[in-house]
């Protein structure tokens, strides 16, 4: 996906803004909810666990922040990280079927063969 | 607009509930338990930090073949040090060192999706997910460096390391001047995640 640097901002002077956090705090904690924090867990928990391939998770982020980006400006909702994270979890878990009857997890399956 | 507005004064709790609803039906079918993603998040917490990544810097400074395996296999010169078990999957399988030398600078970002190195570096900063950030550093990264502070020589090259899903880079910084003879443990002391992002240089011994 290219970067479309049209939607830069720029100041009085023509002089790209850099968003203020970039530079002047570093140390602000990870996560600006709990939920941010348990979306997190449940991703890389899933994944750990073998419910999916990592990738298969991230494939569903860069899309759902892919089609954020596409959107104009002015008509597109303020950035959330953690919204899109939240999304691609959905879509992962949904694709995946995990909440589907019958969904056998990964250790009580017959051709499982890790070990 | 109206519509717009409240859309997004309940964005916060809505995510919030989908959240949690998700985790409960999760637990509800027997796909996790409800102490699955506090060890999850506990490990992260306590096991995946910068200090993997401090450690195997100062090791790298002080040790040049460790230097050498690093660059060509990371994961097997990780596999040296005595750190956390890594999780596999935790993306720690497709950790890359990219070594600053006299004249080369590197940066790491991920245009994509935040791609990064967890179990060297942990969580990342939040505004390395900024999308500004993240395309002004591809587009402009002397600009950016300079903007936060990195002094680099005219002449120095720029080499901007792009994050995937197979290759997480992380920064080992050159190591400063004034420090012959220091231990590892007081060298690591001298590394920040910013420096092993490739945003800042490693401290100097006088800011330790």
């Amino acid at each position: 996906m290219a970067i479309d640097v049209s939607k830069l901002s720029y100041d009085d002077e023509g002089k790209v803004v850099f968003h203020s956090s970039c530079v002047t705090d570093t140390n602000q904690p990870k996560f600006d909810a709990e939920w941010q924090r348990r979306a997190f867990g449940l991703a890389v928990g899933l994944s750990e666990f073998g419910h999916y391939a990592w990738d298969d998770f991230q494939r569903e982020l860069i899309a759902s922040i892919g089609s954020w980006q596409e959107v104009p400006d002015d008509e597109r909702s303020r950035w959330e990280y953690y919204e899109h994270w939240v999304a691609a979890l959905d879509k992962v878990v949904e694709r995946h079927g995990l909440l589907e009857e019958g969904y056998v997890n990964p250790e009580d399956r017959d051709d499982h063969d890790d070990h | 607009m109206t519509e717009q507005f409240s859309y997004s004064a309940d964005r916060e709790p809505a995510s919030a509930a989908q959240v949690r609803a998700l985790e409960a039906l999760l637990i509800e079918k027997g796909v996790i338990t409800d102490t699955t993603v506090d060890k999850v998040l506990g490990y992260f917490e306590s096991e995946m930090t910068p200090l993997n990544g401090q450690k195997i810097v100062a090791r790298a400074w002080v040790d040049p073949e460790f230097a050498q395996l690093l660059a060509k296999d990371t994961p097997a010169a990780i596999a040296q040090l005595d750190l956390p078990e890594g999780m596999a999957g935790a993306e720690g399988e497709h950790i890359a060192a990219v070594l600053n030398e006299p004249g080369v600078h590197n940066v790491v970002i991920c245009t994509l999706c935040s791609c990064f190195p967890w179990p060297v570096l942990g969580l990342p900063p939040y505004w390395y997910k900024d999308p500004v950030f993240r395309s002004r550093a591809a587009r402009e990264p002397r600009v950016v460096l300079s903007e936060l502070g990195v002094p680099l020589a005219d002449d120095t090259e720029i080499r901007v390391w792009d994050s995937s899903g197979h290759s997480r880079w992380f920064v080992v910084p050159e190591r400063p001047a004034g420090t012959e003879g220091w231990t590892e443990e007081q060298l690591a002391g001298l590394v920040t995640t910013e420096s092993m992002i490739g945003v800042a240089l490693a401290n100097q011994p006088s800011a330790a």
